[in-house]
C-alpha cells in the first residue's frame, strides 16, 4: 500500500481565496468548518519556516498579482454591472514591482484582458518598490504606488478602478445570505476556481516547497471543472513550468469535475470535506491521479500567505 | 452478467463521512478507487481468495488487504495457531516465549538475521531501521528512492504533505532506482554524513510500472554502501516471503544489513518484523522503540504458523506460478481485443497497465468494469495473489477480464 503517494489522500480542501488578504479572510469567515482551528495568519508562522519575509512578500505579490488581478478579467465576463461599469473605459495599466512581479489590465472596447508581464500598452505604469509596497496596496493601505507614466489618467485610478475592484470583492467576500442566490453562488464559484488555478502557478513559480511538489509530478495536464458545462479552469505541470488556463481541454490527462455548483462551492471554500465528497460522488476524479494529488497539495498551500 | 451494484455500501460510506474523517481515510479511502461507483467499500466476510461486500457481492481477491492475506483469509492452519494461543495469553504483562520461539524461526529462515525485533506495522520497522543506522553511525543523512513508500512518518512523506514541517525533510537525500551514480553522487555530496540507504528489494510504486533491478546493480549498491561505511536496509514490507522465504534480497544474491518486514509474515495477524546482521545487535538493543500491542503473543503465534505453513508448501513458488497464469492469460485477452496489458514487478505482486492510455483513463474504467464484475482490481497500486487463487479463481478471473474489455469498447 501506498498512501501519501496516492491520491488526494490529504483533503483537497480548503482550496484557496488567494492573494487579497482581505478578501480570502472574508471568504474564511465564511467557512467555519475548515478556518476554526486556524490561528490568524499573522500569528501563524508555520510553514513560512525558512523564507524570509521578503521571501514571504515576494509570493503574496505574485498571489495578488498573478491570480486575485487576473481575475478582473473574468469578473467582467460574467458580471453585467462590471460590465455596465467599463463600457467605456479605455485604459491599460501595467503594475511592476521593483525586482518583483509584473502584470497588467486592460480595459478597451467593454472587455477586460490582464496579462502576466509587461505590455507595450499601457497608459499608466505603476512601480512598487518592494513586494511588500504592492501588498500593503492590496490590503486597503494608503501608500501610493509611483506612477512613472500616465499621470494624466490617476484621475482614474483613483476614482474608477476602485468601482470594479470593489465588484470583486463583492464576489469574494459573501455576506450573510448572499450565496443562497444561484446567479450569485455561481460568481463566487467560477472566481474561485480561476483563483485557485492561477494561485497554483505563481505558488510554483515563487515557493519553494510548492516548486518541489511540482517537480516531483509527472508531466501533464488537469482539468478542474464544474457539471459538463459549468465552469473550468486547467492547469499543466510540466519540467518548463506550469501553465494555466480557463475552459475546457479535448484531452485532458487528469479531470477533477465537481457535480454542481453548490459542491463546487462547498468544496473550493473548504466547508465540505473533499474526500468524503468523493466517496459520495459528488465529485469524480479520472485519469493520472498524482496531477490532482499535487494540485491540490499547493493550492492548500494559497492560505498559509494571506496576512 | 449483470454487474454489481452498491446501495448498501454507498448507505455505510455516507453515514461514515458523518463520523469519520473522509468517511474512509488512508489507502482504504476512495480517492484512489476510480470511478468510486465501480467499488464497494465495506465488508465483513472473507474465505480463502475470496470477500463478499455489504450488498452480498463476491469478489475474487487481487489486493489481499495489501499484501497480508497471502494463504488465503481465513486459513485454517493460521487460524488454529492464533486461536490456541489466544486461548492461553495474548497481550500480558509479560512477554510469550512465541517471541522468542519466533525469532528463532526467521533467524533460520532468513540468511542475513542474526536476531529479531517485532512491532505491528511497516513503519515501526522502516522507522527502527532508520534509528538503528544513525545510532550505529553517528550519521544524519538517509538516502531513499523517489517513489518509494516506506510509511506515514513525517520523514518518509514528499514535500508539502500536510501537518509536515519542511525540517522533516532535511536529511532525506531521494535518488532514482536502479541508478549506482545517483548513489555515488550523493554519498560524495555528504561525505561521511549518510547513515543509511534505504529501499524495496524492487521498485514497486504507484501508477508507474513496477522496476525489478538491473543485472548487478544490488551487488555494486552493497559493495559500495560497504566501503563508505552506510547501513543497507532493505524495506521488504510489501515484497517479504512473496518472491524468497529468505527475503527477497535472497533472489537478486545481495546482502543488506538490515531487513524489515510486515504485510505477509501473519497472514493478516498484525504484526511486523526487523532482522539485521549481528553487527548492528548492540545498536538495535540500545534504540529505544517499543508500543502497546508489541509483545502480544496471538499474532505471533499466527506468524509462526504462517512462516511454518509458506516453507512447507514453498509458498513463493505457488504465488509465482499462480501470478504467470494469470499475467499470460490477460495479455492474452487484452491482445484478442486490441489492447496491450503490461506486467512489471515479481508476478506473485504484479503491476498491471493497459499502455494503450498513458492517461489511465482506460486502465480504471477497464480495472471498474473488471470489479463490477467480481475481480477485485484497482488501477493505481501493484496487485497481490495468494497460495488460496486457484486454477478455477484464475479462469474466472480471464473471463471477467473479457467481459469487462466489452463492456470498456462499447462505451468508448
Ligand atoms: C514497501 C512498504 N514499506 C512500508 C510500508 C508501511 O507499512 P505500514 O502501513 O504497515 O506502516 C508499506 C505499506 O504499504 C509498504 O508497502
Amino acid at each position: 500500500m501506498t498512501c501519501r503517494e496516492v491520491i488526494p489522500i490529504h483533503p483537497i480542501t480548503p482550496m484557496p481565496h488567494a492573494g487579497n488578504p482581505r478578501l480570502v479572510r472574508a471568504i474564511l469567515k465564511n467557512a467555519p468548518v475548515c478556518a476554526s482551528f486556524k490561528l490568524p495568519a499573522k500569528a501563524c508562522r508555520h510553514g513560512l519556516e525558512g523564507l524570509s519575509i521578503m521571501g514571504v512578500d515576494q509570493i503574496k505579490a505574485s498571489l495578488n498579482l498573478g491570480a486575485v488581478l487576473q481575475n478582473l478579467a473574468e469578473l467582467c465576463r460574467l458580471d453585467p454591472e462590471s460590465q455596465k461599469l467599463i463600457r467605456d473605459w479605455d485604459v491599460c495599466v501595467q503594475f511592476t514591482v521593483f525586482a518583483g512581479p509584473k502584470a497588467w489590465v486592460e480595459f478597451r472596447g467593454g472587455e477586460c484582458r490582464t496579462g502576466l508581464g509587461t505590455t507595450a500598452l499601457s497608459d499608466v505604469h505603476l512601480v512598487f518598490v518592494t513586494p511588500g509596497h504592492l501588498n500593503a496596496m492590496f490590503a486597503g493601505s494608503a501608500i501610493p504606488p509611483i506612477p512613472v507614466k500616465g499621470f494624466k489618467r490617476l484621475g482614474f485610478l483613483k476614482n474608477e478602478f476602485p468601482r470594479i475592484t470593489a465588484r470583486l470583492e463583492h464576489y469574494l467576500k459573501p455576506g450573510p445570505g448572499m450565496l443562497d442566490d444561484p446567479a450569485f453562488l455561481a460568481a463566487n464559484t467560477t472566481l474561485t476556481l480561476h483563483t485557485a488555478a492561477n494561485a497554483l502557478r505563481e505558488l510554483v513559480k515563487t515557493e519553494p516547497t510548492a516548486g518541489k511538489i511540482a517537480a516531483g509530478t509527472p508531466t501533464g495536464r488537469l482539468q478542474l471543472a464544474v457539471g459538463s458545462d459549468g465552469p473550468a479552469a486547467w492547469v499543466s505541470f510540466s519540467p518548463n513550468g506550469m501553465e494555466v488556463g480557463r475552459g475546457r481541454l479535448e484531452h485532458p490527462d487528469a479531470t477533477m469535475t465537481f457535480r454542481d455548483i453548490p459542491v463546487a462551492q462547498g468544496v473550493l471554500s473548504g466547508k465540505e470535506d473533499g474526500l468524503a465528497a468523493i466517496g459520495r460522488g459528488e465529485v469524480v476524479i479520472w485519469g493520472m491521479l498524482p496531477l490532482i494529488d499535487s494540485a491540490t497539495l499547493i493550492m492548500d498551500r494559497v492560505e498559509r500567505y494571506l496576512a | 452478467m449483470t454487474p454489481y451494484e452498491y446501495p448498501k455500501s454507498t448507505e455505510l460510506l455516507a453515514r461514515a463521512s458523518k463520523v469519520i474523517p473522509g468517511g474512509i481515510y488512508g489507502h482504504f479511502g476512495p480517492p484512489p478507487y476510480v470511478p468510486v461507483s465501480a467499488y464497494p467499500f465495506w465488508s465483513d466476510r472473507a474465505q480463502g481468495a475470496h470477500f463478499w461486500d455489504v450488498d452480498g457481492n463476491r469478489f475474487i481477491d487481487y489486493m489481499c488487504a495489501y499484501g497480508p492475506m497471502i494463504l488465503g483469509y481465513a486459513n485454517p492452519v493460521v487460524d488454529a495457531a492464533y486461536k490456541a494461543q489466544m486461548e492461553q495469553a495474548d497481550s500480558n504483562s509479560l512477554c510469550s516465549p512465541r517471541m522468542i520461539e519466533l525469532a528463532e524461526l526467521m533467524v533460520d529462515m532468513i540468511p542475513i538475521a542474526d536476531w529479531a525485533f517485532f512491532a505491528k506495522n511497516g513503519a515501526d520497522m522502516t522507522n527502527l531501521a532508520v534509528m538503528t543506522a544513525r545510532a550505529a553511525t553517528n550519521r544524519k543523512k538517509i538516502i531513499a528512492i523517489k517513489g518509494g513508500y516506506h510509511g506515514t512518518t513525517p520523514w518518509m512523506q514528499g514535500p508539502g504533505h500536510h501537518g509536515l514541517t519542511d525540517d522533516d525533510l532535511n536529511h532525506i537525500i531521494r535518488i532514482p532506482f536502479n541508478d549506482i551514480v545517483a548513489l555515488e553522487r550523493a554519498i560524495s555530496q555528504y561525505p561521511n554524513d549518510v547513515a543509511g540507504f534505504i529501499s524495496s528489494p524492487y521498485h514497486h510504486p504507484i501508477f508507474t510500472d513496477n522496476e525489478l533491478p538491473a543485472p548487478g546493480y544490488w551487488q555494486q549498491v552493497q559493495a559500495l554502501l560497504k566501503k563508505n561505511g552506510i547501513v543497507f536496509i532493505i524495506d521488504d514490507v510489501r515484497a517479504g516471503f512473496r518472491v524468497n522465504l529468505g527475503g527477497t534480497c535472497e533472489q537478486y544474491g545481495f546482502k543488506p544489513d538490515l531487513i524489515a518486514f510486515c504485510k505477509a509474515i501473519g497472514n493478516g495477524y498484525p504484526i511486523s518484523a526487523l532482522v539485521g546482521t549481528e553487527a548492528l545487535r548492540n545498536d538495535v538493543s540500545k534504540v529505544f522503540h517499543t508500543g502497546s500491542y508489541w509483545f502480544s503473543a496471538g499474532p505471533m503465534a499466527a506468524a509462526i504458523a504462517t512462516l511454518t505453513e509458506l516453507r512447507r508448501i514453498d509458498g513463493p513458488k505457488i504465488l509465482r506460478e499462480t501470478g504467470e497464469k494469470l499475467a499470460k492469460g490477460m495479455i492474452d485477452v487484452a491482445a484478442s481485443h486490441g489492447y496491450t496489458i503490461k506486467v512489471s514487478g515479481e508476478p506473485s505482486m504484479m503491476y498491471v497497465r493497459i499502455t494503450d492510455d498513458p492517461t489511465l483513463m482506460l486502465q480504471q474504467a477497464w480495472c471498474g468494469e473488471c470489479t463490477r464484475r467480481g475481480a477485485f482490481f484497482t488501477s493505481h497500486h501493484n496487485w497481490f495473489v495468494s497460495t488460496a487463487h486457484t486454477d478455477e479463481d484464475i479462469q474466472e478471473t480471464l473471463r471477467i477480464c473479457d467481459e469487462a474489455f466489452k463492456a470498456v469498447k462499447k462505451t468508448a
